[in-house]
């Protein structure tokens, strides 16, 4: 096995210019890749704290009582669309519209009795935070006889439901592509390093090596170039975001209601690596096979 | 160096390991005592050019032959079929017991390395040393490091490259290049040596030297192929010859007996 290494090794630094070349492209394809990756990430981190205030209201009728209401909750809790329901008393209601009227409260104040419904706010949970799942839930809350109405916004959450279709679609469309360039990028550029040393893989078969034996080098070089590539755009990656895209995004913040930018969970930056020792690897599996064969 | 070992012990040398391959599971037919047969071997090329026609010969252990004839003749041809790096079209082929005309693709390495192969373009690495371009016909059979400093500086000695392993082959002359490309194949102690045209590029002091080189290994055992169209060689020192014209073999000197076997009437 040392001698694969040192093939390896001696190969990297022996023919600098073209290593340099393919470490250059696996990185650079990577930055790229990580930058679209970052950005569909937090894209889809603000989709979801979005549809988070999905939410349904079920206003109930005047007869319901505290315990009737309490149990109500606990039925509509236990749904499997549902994330958490909050109770509002008509006492709650009519504070919280003070609070919104703040200088003109006397208009209230002459009421003969509190005019608004208690209701209950109903939270999603992330699979139903969509038309389909509004619609679904809303339907068996209308069922309910304690339950006189519903608001829930239904065009405001077709419309998001088909945003968040076409964020996904274009997201999965355009990182395959993107995977795909990267990997005929990167192997292409491997094979122009195996094409670079095709004499000494004649050499090499001529005196009985397997071909196993030719391959392990060119297979080992591909794992760190991929490895140094994927770990170089990591870091690369890391100090744009901190440096740009934050910078740029910070004055921009408060349109997208305050939501702050986060970079690659590790999850994501382990499949990042994990991916670049992946590419190298099949880019050399793809590469290797017409000038190593014995 | 060494004794010459025998092509099946040579075969279970290299150890059962997946980069190197196991030598032990293949068809080794050792049978009779000639490291060379071929029996009217034909090779047409894809595009319809007939390079060798009915060639039959056998050259027996411990032989010196030279394979002569003008440039186009066949004998690179025929050196390739010899080591798998072409596939007769029709006829029988064995070189060390292997059945070179169905050897199996994964067979071919182990028939490389019973025999040593001085190519006609030396085909040494530029960018290793000469003692690395020797050495590492020993890595590829995984023999232990101890051993293949050893052989190589062994090998190195035995041609007249003592003190000159550390350089690169750009440094050596063409003939130390020649001298190094032979260190390479006979470091494994093959049963054969084939030698494409390895004066072809050198001067006729060296030339004679490089022949004179080329004795010695065969007075240690080793069965000796030497392709050249120099017909002052043989001259220098009288070996047997087969002459190759066209594809065909037109004169040889090998024994009687081994012909009419063959049913060669040359």
């Amino acid at each position: 096995m040392g001698f694969f290494f040192r093939q390896a090794r001696q190969n990297l630094s022996q023919n600098l210019g073209i290593n340099v070349l393919t470490l250059g492209t696996i990185t650079f394809a990577f930055l790229i890749c990580g930058l679209f990756v970052t950005v569909a990430h937090n894209a889809r981190a603000l989709m979801e704290e979005w549809g988070g205030r999905i939410r349904i209201t079920a206003y109930l009728v005047e007869t319901v009582t505290a315990e009737g209401a309490d149990r109500l909750r606990d039925q509509i809790g236990g749904l499997e669309e549902v994330q958490a329901v909050n109770f509002r008393s008509k006492e709650e209601a009519l504070k919280t519209l003070e609070g919104k009227l703040s200088a003109r409260t006397g208009l209230l104040k002459g009421l003969p009795r509190n005019p608004l419904p208690a209701s209950l706010e109903i939270q999603l949970k992330p699979p139903f935070r969509d038309k389909a799942g509004v619609d679904r839930l809303a339907a068996k809350l209308k069922g309910i006889a304690e339950i006189s109405d519903l608001q829930y916004g239904a065009e405001w959450i077709e419309r998001f439901s088909a945003f968040i279709l076409l964020l996904q679609i274009l997201g999965a469309g355009g990182s395959a592509l993107l995977l795909l360039a990267t990997f005929l990028i990167v192997a292409n550029t491997i094979r122009l390093n195996i094409f670079s040393r095709r004499e000494e893989i004649e050499i090499l078969r001529a005196v009985g090596a397997t071909s196993l034996f030719i391959r392990a080098p060119f297979y080992l070089e591909g794992f760190f170039q991929g490895l140094v590539g994927a770990g170089l755009a990591w870091g690369l990656l890391f100090v744009l975001f901190q440096f740009f895209l934050i910078q740029v995004y910070d004055p921009l913040k408060v349109l997208f209601g305050n939501f702050s930018l986060e970079f690659l969970p590790w999850e994501y930056s382990a499949g990042f690596i994990l991916g670049g020792v992946l590419l190298g690897v099949l880019g050399t599996r793809v590469s290797v096979g017409r000038y190593a064969k014995v | 160096m060494d004794e010459i070992v025998p092509v099946e012990e040579t075969a279970k040398k290299a150890p059962e390991i997946g980069f190197l391959g196991n030598a032990e599971s293949l068809e080794v037919n050792p049978s009779g005592s000639s490291p060379l047969e071929m029996v009217g071997v034909c090779k047409t090329f894809e595009e319809g050019r007939q390079a060798l026609t009915e060639v039959s010969v056998r050259i027996e252990k411990g032989k010196f032959v030279y394979l002569l004839g003008p440039n186009g003749a066949g004998k690179t041809t025929l050196f390739k079929l010899l080591y798998a790096a072409e596939r007769p079209t029709l006829g029988e082929l064995r070189v060390n017991g292997y059945e070179v005309h169905r050897l199996k693709r994964r067979q071919v390495p182990f028939l490389r390395r019973s025999l040593g192969i001085v190519f006609q373009d030396l085909k040494l690495i530029p960018r290793w040393t000469v003692f690395e371009n020797v050495a590492f016909a020993l890595q590829v059979l995984g023999r232990e490091k101890k051993e293949i400093v050893r052989k190589a500086s062994q090998g190195l000695q035995q041609v007249g490259l003592e003190g000159k392993g550390h350089f690169p082959p750009s440094q050596l002359s063409a003939g130390e290049q020649q001298r190094a490309a032979i260190a390479r194949a006979i470091v494994n102690e093959p049963a054969l040596l084939l030698a494409d045209e390895p004066t072809g590029n050198i001067d006729l002091r060296a030339a004679e030297e490089i022949v004179r080189l080329f004795e010695e290994i065969n007075s240690r055992g080793t069965t000796i192929l030497f392709a050249t169209h120099d017909e002052g060689l043989p001259a220098f020192l009288p070996k047997d010859r087969i002459v190759l014209e066209q594809g065909r073999i037109v004169e040889s000197t090998l024994t009687a007996a081994a012909a009419a076997k063959l049913g060669f009437a040359g």
